[in-house]
């Protein structure tokens, strides 16, 4: 009986928890449409019916559990990796984020020039009586008046006109003036608004009573998609990569061009493009380098630390908790903290060994102070790691060697480093495969520096390929997207086949089947 | 006596060099947390002045919403670690305990997606999250609640990974005597399992919320409003300014947020670290 009433309580509770994240759901889901944004609104379609298969039917007991992790995993991790990804096989940089028909009608809205003269009217806005926009424009030198909308020019007889002193009209027949509070609520369109004037030209409102004469030099052929400009008779087409480029010369192409599918490009680029490649191969080096040094010095260090209190030892504990501080601290703070005391001027380091040493203004130095700090940060963790393997290797094999004669140095190199190794080197893997992509150390010790910056190389001596990478996306001066998602997707091949190689060893794999 | 010196002198001395190496920048922090002047300036290692300007500077100065700070990194990795954690333990309980097609493709696939490094899927996080802005301007770009959304994504494959881990070295015998029994697959979990493993949830909870009091760059990404900073952004924002005077407030900082995280991993390191090898794998 009371096992039946909690089945029903628990029941109960199940439908009104599916019910609120179904209603939840079908919000978002409603309002995600509402802004056009369909990819959403279809993943959470798809998550708010998945739900209701699941949870309101027998249908996959698995699915029952696995649905709330499945939709993070998704919606956060494998969603924006293969948007990454598709970025990757795009033109996708500054200069190049808007799609084709927003660039074209940007280059049709900045490809405007004044005429010859400069010419100007005085003009009065104001509206027709079928509401549409017109402005009346008085050119007082040559005495001539017209109305114009957005769709034709009418000339007006100046003898039926009151022309006032400075040789305006302020008001013609058929002709409603706007008051200003009215122009201010259109003040978005009138910006916007060409008036007719020729067939060439056109008259844009400058301020509240001036209109200048425009003439569009860049006219788009929707037949043939290119631009001319009429002016020099130059050709632009697209040329395939997202620009559109003068037909004489490649180099000359419109701003802005739009994000066009440039497939492997990207890849390729990496590969051929000296500009890019020489820095690349250089970051790669360093970044191999890099995350080798750190684990051999933390490993080092740890496995010494290890072996040194691997015995009753007087202070141990204490030695012990002051050991793993380093892991135990928050890393941003331990970092920023180093970065100061590396100073140059009043840095600890210096003070401390008497030196005047620019820590962060030589590759050299610079490059041994990451290796250090990381050091720090880092050799806690094989501290531990040895210590625990350490105890765990059988003392009978060192007594039985100790006892044919094997000296200390001899059963250290000869039975415990190879059993230690076997237990730790698919952790030395893994953290190899952490340090290759160790971001947080460059990016706050260093900023990836020093670097010279003279020829446009954004690459510094400290900078690993994470860093290097989050420069070409994010840094400050042209972000290309799509060149830093395809060096993405490299690293990820690189990561991936490392890491493999540890698992193949650790035997992870094995239990999968 | 000879022998104490010849086997464990050179011990102690190795050890005691180790010791001054870790604590030397530790000494440094709590030196400069303490100096009137607040920089990170040394002109002696011995301080011939202590002050709590630093400290009390944190607590009242109008400027430096700390305590504003401390609260959102604690309720951030409090929520995350406690909702990643029982998410992520019924997918690494399906994982361990149940058969079913696809098992082998799906942990594959988990493994896969780590190897992805976070940081390069920035930018398209980025867009993703600046499109829900458009239509829940709530869970959107430059919120909390976006911001832990993105982190329990973050989280649901080292967790699931990790506790799979743990779940694999629970005795079968127990589920199986229930299964005997009758219950199903989800009683299994309620009843025995979550029972069971609940000192585990709680080592990787705790895992989770270091991780996530750590996070750095989605969280200044994201958190561009003084008062929604969690404390790494905050703190980070003292010296990335110009004024190297504001080391001072900074380290007193660092050593407040740094306290509980030392307390936790002090008191739970035995739990920790089998943890650290057990998940060690994941690459």
């Amino acid at each position: 009986m009371e096992t039946l009433f909690h089945r029903k309580v628990t029941v109960t509770l199940k439908y009104i928890v599916v019910t609120l994240i179904a209603s939840l759901l079908l919000m978002l889901i409603m309002s995600a449409f509402a802004k056009r944004e369909y990819a959403i609104s279809i993943f959470l379609g798809f998550a708010l019916f998945a739900m209701a298969i699941t949870y309101l039917t027998n249908f996959s007991i698995p699915m029952k559990f696995f649905l709330p992790g499945m939709f993070f995993l998704f919606a956060f991790v494998v969603g924006p990796i293969l948007y990454t990804v598709a970025m990757s096989a795009f033109h996708y940089e500054t200069g190049n984020y808007i799609s084709k028909p927003e660039a074209i009608t940007q280059i049709l809205s900045t490809g405007v020039r004044p005429d010859a003269n400069q010419t100007t009217f005085d003009i009065v806005i104001g509206e027709d009586a079928g509401k549409n926009l017109e402005i009346l424009a008085s050119d007082p030198t040559n005495k001539k008046y017209f109305i114009s909308s957005q769709k034709s020019k009418m000339d007006l007889d100046p003898s039926t006109l009151k022309i006032d002193g400075n040789g305006d009209v302020a008001t013609a027949p058929g002709f409603h003036a706007l008051t200003p509070s009215e122009q201010g609520a259109l003040d978005a369109t009138l910006g916007k608004a060409r008036f007719a004037y020729s067939s060439d030209y056109f008259i844009t409102i400058e301020g509240g009573t001036l209109g200048s004469l425009k003439r569009q030099t860049l006219v788009y052929d929707k037949s043939t998609d290119t631009f001319k400009n009429v002016l020099t008779g130059d050709l632009y087409k697209d040329n395939g990569t997202g620009d559109f480029a003068n037909i004489k010369s490649k180099a000359d192409i419109l701003q802005p061009g739009w994000r066009a599918p440039i497939w492997f490009s990207n890849y390729t680029k990496l590969f051929t493009d000296p500009q890019i490649r020489k820095p690349l191969i250089r970051v790669f080096i360093w970044t191999v380098v890099f995350a080798s040094l750190t684990v051999l010095t933390q490993f080092a260090l740890g496995l010494l630390i290890a072996v040194v209190m691997n015995r009753k030892l007087f202070g141990r504990r204490v030695y012990r908790s002051i050991i793993i501080l380093p892991y135990a601290m928050p890393s941003i703070m331990s970092i920023l903290i180093w970065g100061g005391m590396f100073d140059t001027e009043f840095g600890a380091i210096n003070h401390l060994f008497g030196s005047h040493v620019h820590w962060f203004q030589s590759p050299l130095y610079a490059r041994m102070a990451v290796i250090i700090v990381n050091l720090w940060l880092g050799f806690p963790y094989f501290y531990l790691i040895t210590s625990g393997a350490l105890q765990a290797i059988p003392a009978e094999l060192s007594e039985a060697a100790a006892i044919d004669g094997a000296t200390s140095s001899q059963i250290f190199r000869k039975i415990t480093l190879p059993l230690l190794l076997q237990v730790v080197s698919p952790l030395l893997v893994a953290s190899f495969a952490f340090n290759f992509n160790n971001f947080n150390i460059i990016y706050l010790l260093t900023g990836g520096g020093p670097s010279n910056t003279l020829g446009g190389d954004v690459a510094g001596s400290t900078d690993i390929l994470i860093s290097y990478t989050y420069k070409i996306a994010f840094g400050a001066g042209t972000q290309n997207l799509g060149l830093a998602s395809a060096i993405s997707v490299v690293i990820f091949f690189i990561i991936a086949s490392i890491s493999l190689y540890g698992i193949r060893r650790s035997k992870v794999l094995d239990s999968f089947a | 006596m000879k022998r104490w010196l010849k086997e464990d002198l050179w011990r102690h001395a190795i050890a005691l060099v180790t010791c001054f190496f870790v604590l030397f920048p530790i000494y440094l922090v709590i030196l400069s947390a303490l100096s009137p002047t607040g920089s990170l300036q040394v002109t002696s290692f011995i301080p011939k002045t202590i002050s709590f300007r630093n400290f009390s500077m944190l607590f009242t100065s109008p400027k430096i919403p700390y305590l504003v700070w401390m609260k959102n990194s604690l309720v951030i990795a409090g929520v995350v670690a406690i909702f990643s954690v029982v998410i992520g333990a019924a997918s690494a309980f399906a994982f361990s305990r149940l058969r079913f097609k696809g098992k082998k493709q799906g942990l594959q696939l988990l493994l896969l997606v780590q190897m992805f490094p976070a940081i390069l899927s920035l930018s398209a996080v980025y867009v993703i999250m600046s499109r829900v802005y458009s239509f829940a301007p709530r869970i959107g770009l430059g919120t909390q609640p976006g911001l832990l959304l993105v982190y329990m994504g973050g989280a649901m494959g080292v967790n699931i990974w990790l506790l799979k881990g743990f779940v694999d070295s629970i005795p079968m015998e127990l589920d199986e005597a229930a299964k005997v029994d009758g219950a199903s697959a989800v009683q299994t979990y309620w009843l025995i399992f979550v029972p069971l493993a609940a000192p585990v949830l709680a080592v990787v909870s705790l895992l989770s919320f270091i991780g996530t009091f750590n996070e750095f760059i989605l969280a200044r990404l994201f958190l561009v409003d003084m008062h929604a900073r969690t404390i790494a952004v905050g703190l980070q924002g003292f010296i990335s300014g110009q004024y190297a005077s504001n080391w001072g407030p900074f380290a007193a900082g660092s050593i407040i947020a740094s306290i509980p995280l030392i307390a936790i991993f002090l008191s739970l390191q035995r739990y920790i670290i089998s943890g650290l090898t057990a998940g060690s794998v994941k690459g």
